[in-house]
Formats: C-alpha cells, structure tokens, sequence
C-alpha cells in the first residue's frame, strides 16, 4: 500500500512537471536541440552525406557546394559529415564525464552528511582544494600528467565537476536527514542504507538533475575548448573542438569553415541549458522569479 | 559578519598550502624524467645532474618541499628553463594584461548585462522581453572562445573593424582599439548572465509593497524604477561580480590564446606545452591565488549584499 501511494505521488509529480514544460517553449527549444544531437551522434553513419575522414586534396578549403553542403576543409574533407560525427565525442563526453562525476559526488556528500566528523572536513577540504583551481588551468595542469585521450578528458573533466554535486548532494542530505519522514521511517526500524536509497536519494534527486543537465552543456564547452588548445581531442577525430583547431589557421582566408563547427558548440549550449532551465522551473515552481 | 570572515580566510590557509604540495609534485607526476625533456637526448650525465640540483629532485621529497615553500615565503619562484629568468618576472610582466582584460571583460557585462535586464524588465511580457530574455540565454551559454572566434570572423576578417591580434604598439588609443575584440569576447557569457538576473531581481522587487505605496502617491514611472527600484534590486548583481571576475580569469586563457595577446592564461598554455616546469608552478600558483581572492570577495560580499544565501 505505502509503495502503490508512493508510486502515485511519483507518477503525479511527473506529469505536472511535463505540464509544465509543455507550456515552456524553453523546453521545446531545448528538448529538439538536444535531440538532433543525439540522433546525429546515434545514427551518424546513416546520415552523414560523406565519409568524415576522407581526404580529396584537390578540393581542398572549397565552399558551400551542392556536393558538400557546407563546403570542405583543408584537407578537403567533407564539414558537414565531419560535424555530425562529431557529435560522437561529444555526446561520449558529456554523458560520461557527468555520470562520473555524479557517482564520485554522490557517494563523497553522502559520506560527508552521515558520517560526519573528520571525514566530513576531508572531503569538503578535497572539495575545496579543487575549486581553489581556476577549471580552465586545473584540467590543462591535469590533463598535462596523463596525456590528452578521450578517457583522460572524461575522467578529468568529470573530477574537477564533482565538487559541485558533492556539495548539493551533502547540503541536501543534511536538511534531508532531519525530515519527519526519515525520522519515521527511523523509527519503523529502517537501516541507513534503506533511508538513503528510499528516502533521501529520490528527494535530492531533483536538484542534482538539474544541475547536470546545466553542466553536460559545460562538459562539452570544456571539450571543444580543450580541443581548440590542442591538448583535449587530437585529430584525425572527428570533433567540434578539432574543427576550430584546425579551422583557426585559416580564419583570415576561409573564415567560414570556422563559423560551422563554432554555430555547432554554441546550438548545442543553448540545447541544453534551455531544457536545463525548464526543468528547474517545472520541478521548482516556487523558484520561478529566480535566475 | 567578523566572525564568518575571518573564518573564511583562516580557511583558506590549508588550502593554499595543499595547493602548493600539488604544484611541488608535479615535478614526479609529469610523464617522463623532467632532465631528459629539458636537455634532450643529448645531454651528458653532468648536466642532467646539475638540473637535478637545480630542480631540487636530488633530495628526498619532504625536503625540497620545505626548500620550496621557503623559496615561495623569500617571493622566489624559481627561473624559467626555457626563458633564463625568474618566473617572478616572467609573471610580472604579463599579469597586468590578464588583470586588465578581465576588469574590462567584467565592466563590459556589467553595463550591457543590466541595461538588457533593466530593458526587459520595463518591457515585461511584451516581445521584446522575449527577444531579449532568449538573447541572454545565447549570449549566456556562448563560451568564451566561440565569441573571440565569432568576433574575429565578423568584425575583423569581414569589417575590418578591429584588430585580431596583439595588444597594440605604444599608445593609449592603440591598445584600446585592440581591447574591444578580446574585452567583448570575454563580457558575453556574463552579459547575458547579469541581465538574467537583473531582470528576475528588477521583476521581484517592483512586485514589493514599497514599490505600490510609492506609485500610489504618484511618483513618476522612471523616478521608482530606476531610482528606487533599481537601488534594491543592483544588490544580488554586485554579489556576483567578485564570482565573475573568477570565472572571467578562466576564461581569459582562451581570448589571449585567440587574440594572441600576451597574459598569464596564454603563459601557463605555453608553459605547459613547452613542459617548463618552474613556469608551470609560478604562472598556475598566482592564477589559483587571484582566484582564491577572487572567491573569496564573492563570498564575504554575497554574505553582504544578499544574506539570503548565507543561510544557505
């Protein structure tokens, strides 16, 4: 019975926060953006019009043609193909260096809240020992130890974010912790694990969702701009920070080779940080007149 | 207030310190033996021992931890291997730029980011408001380095309007000119930032009672907003000046990089492309305290100008 209300107040919430944002053209906005990243990243090889890794030096830094819809680069390989397959690395990123982080941030707050004690001022000093670096010049310094890869660049990125869940996740707990509800549930004999995972988890959810949807826009900034310095993502791979990188050797000659693969991380920004922001809203009505 | 500050600082302590032990190890964690990369492959056993010594990697290494904070504590930071000068100086010479840049990238977000907001507060819920609030997400979600691009393709390759590289020869009016380009790169994401929030504050605080009292005895539209309303509402925005400028200085890596501008973000780049280790810890130390200082402010002023957050 108590699972069945549960359950109901669950499926309640859902649908008030879709009715929500189907008021929200945020949402819409948002929500196609990131689906056409998506699609592009899942079904890349189908839609791509020409293999991205394929050289022809004949046509090389070529405009926008019939053939290649938005021309071709230095190595005259089609952009188009090139910046769908991007969305690849991308999409690898920002899911993977968010769940990391999530997972490091949750376990680390949740720790942080219930034992408390020396273990508590540990990790908010790791916490703070993080944030003391500007990102930008952490993730260089750190990416300069491991080698640009991939793996290096999500796992980096995914360690400097983690401070910020850490710190939602244990600030939460903590308020959470004092509720009736966990104090009933307390007393009806539950054990902490069953309180954490029933009770405390589904209730900090929501903040935590939100603040990841608003920093996969982030990671994926990172990335490119990684890229874009040469240490991130390193070419032949196809990914929207490669393009700027290379493209930049040519902004005084073929200026718009560069501007696509920019239109590409500034529409994906605003994809997720739109759908972010209507889903803060919808789950926080009362926040509505905040930024 | 005394009491949250002074906390504040003396918590800052260890975690200056624990930065500067992971500065001090990058010396053992950066790939490869730090003597062979510096010298090359043809350097005999001699030099490398005498760089070693130079590096202090000859001692154990709580020792030439201790010697490094010492060296730190007399202002020494050690000297550039590929530059032949103290990374003091080094530092020095570029700082101003970066510091420059990103008061002038925050004074451009700041006068852009309210007067948007003011706008669309005084339009609410009319077109423009929409225009501009959709503006201020693009704007606000646009990084750094798409904008110098962006800007670059635009007003310098198509208008020729402004330069896209360097920081001008000798006058003032010169390195103005070549400020625009990189100062209006580095406003944009804070732009549509602080117009967000101007706007959202401006809205809750013309919703208050004192806001009705006051149109109720008739004084002038203009007269409440913008000398009453505006009064109140600018606190949350000063709140968050002392974060932005932390924020901007990260961003500052990326416009010196594109605008080729000399500066503290474009020589920890290089520093850590070329693997020179003394500049690596120098230029990564100072960029970490200004940030440090730079959050620092934004705490004790959020604490301040918005108490709401404290209890946070």
């Amino acid at each position: 019975m108590f699972k069945s209300q549960k359950f109901f107040r669950f499926k309640k919430k859902t649908i008030r926060v879709i009715k929500i944002m189907k008021k929200d053209y945020k949402a819409y906005l948002g929500g196609s953006i990131i689906m056409l990243i998506l699609i592009s990243a899942i079904f890349a090889p189908l839609i791509a019009p020409a293999d991205p890794y394929e050289t022809n030096v004949a046509k090389r830094l070529e405009g926008p043609s019939l053939e290649n819809l938005l021309g071709t680069d230095s190595l005259g390989r089609d952009i188009l193909s090139r910046l769908i397959y991007a969305a690849r690395p991308a999409v690898l990123v920002s899911f993977g260096g968010i769940i990391l982080s999530l997972i490091i941030g949750i376990i680390l707050g949740l720790l942080a809240a219930y034992v408390g004690g020396i273990l508590e001022n540990l990790i908010l000093f790791i916490f703070d020992v993080i944030r003391a670096f500007p990102p930008i010049i952490l993730i260089l310094v750190l990416l300069s130890i491991v080698g640009p890869s991939l793996l290096s660049v999500v796992v980096i990125l995914g360690v400097t974010i983690m401070p910020r869940y850490g710190r939602v996740v244990r600030a939460d707990t903590l308020s959470e912790k004092e509720e009736d509800f966990v104090e009933a549930a307390r007393s009806l004999g539950a054990g902490n694990s069953r309180i954490i995972f029933k009770h405390i988890l589904p209730n900090i959810f929501a903040s935590v969702l939100v603040l990841s949807g608003m920093d996969m826009a982030s990671m994926i900034m990172w990335e490119a701009g990684l890229s874009f310095l040469g240490l991130g993502l390193q070419p032949p791979l196809s990914s929207w920070g490669v393009m700027l990188q290379e493209s930049y050797q040519y902004i005084q000659t073929a200026p718009l080779m560069i501007v696509w693969p920019a239109l590409a991380i500034m529409l994906t920004m605003l994809g997720f940080s739109t759908f972010a922001e209507s889903l803060r809203v919808a789950l926080n009505p009362k926040l509505n007149q905040e930024v | 207030m005394f009491i949250y500050i002074t906390k504040r600082l003396l918590w800052v302590i260890p975690t200056i310190l624990t930065v500067l032990l992971i500065l001090f190890s990058l010396s053992y964690l950066l790939p490869g033996d730090p003597a062979d990369i510096i010298l090359g492959p043809r350097a005999t056993p001699e030099m490398a021992e005498e760089l070693e010594s130079r590096l202090g990697l000859d001692k154990p290494w709580y020792q030439s931890y201790l010697l490094y904070l010492q060296n730190i504590i007399k202002g020494d930071l050690g000297t550039s291997i590929f530059r032949d000068r103290s990374v003091l100086g080094v530092i020095a010479e570029v700082l101003p730029y970066t510091i420059v840049l990103t008061l002038a990238g925050m004074g451009l977000a700041v006068f852009n980011g309210i007067s948007i907001g003011l706008l669309a507060a005084n339009y609410n819920n009319s077109y423009l408001e929409k225009f501009l609030t959709l503006f201020s997400f693009i704007t606000a979600s646009t990084p750094t380095y798409i904008a110098g691009v962006l800007l670059i393709v635009i007003f310098s390759v198509n208008f020729n309007l402004i330069p896209s590289i360097g920081i001008g020869e000798g006058g003032t009016l010169s390195s103005l000119h070549h400020l625009i380009g990189p100062a209006l790169a580095l406003s944009v994401g804070w732009t549509g930032y602080i117009a967000r929030l101007t706007r959202s504050s401006m809205l809750e605080t013309l919703d208050q009672e004192f806001i009705q009292t006051e149109k109720s005895f008739g004084i002038p539209r203009y007269y409440i907003l913008y000398k009453y309303a505006l009064k109140k509402a600018i606190k949350p925005i000063i709140a968050v000046i002392g974060l932005g400028i932390g924020r901007l200085l990260g961003g500052a890596v990326f416009v010196e990089v594109i605008f080729n501008r000399p500066g503290l973000g474009r020589l920890i780049v290089d520093s850590v492309n070329e693997r020179d280790l003394p500049l690596v810890r120098g230029g990564v130390l100072v960029a970490a305290l200004l940030f440090v200082i730079a959050n620092l402010i934004a705490d004790i002023s959020y604490a301040y100008f918005d108490p709401r957050i404290k209890q946070k």
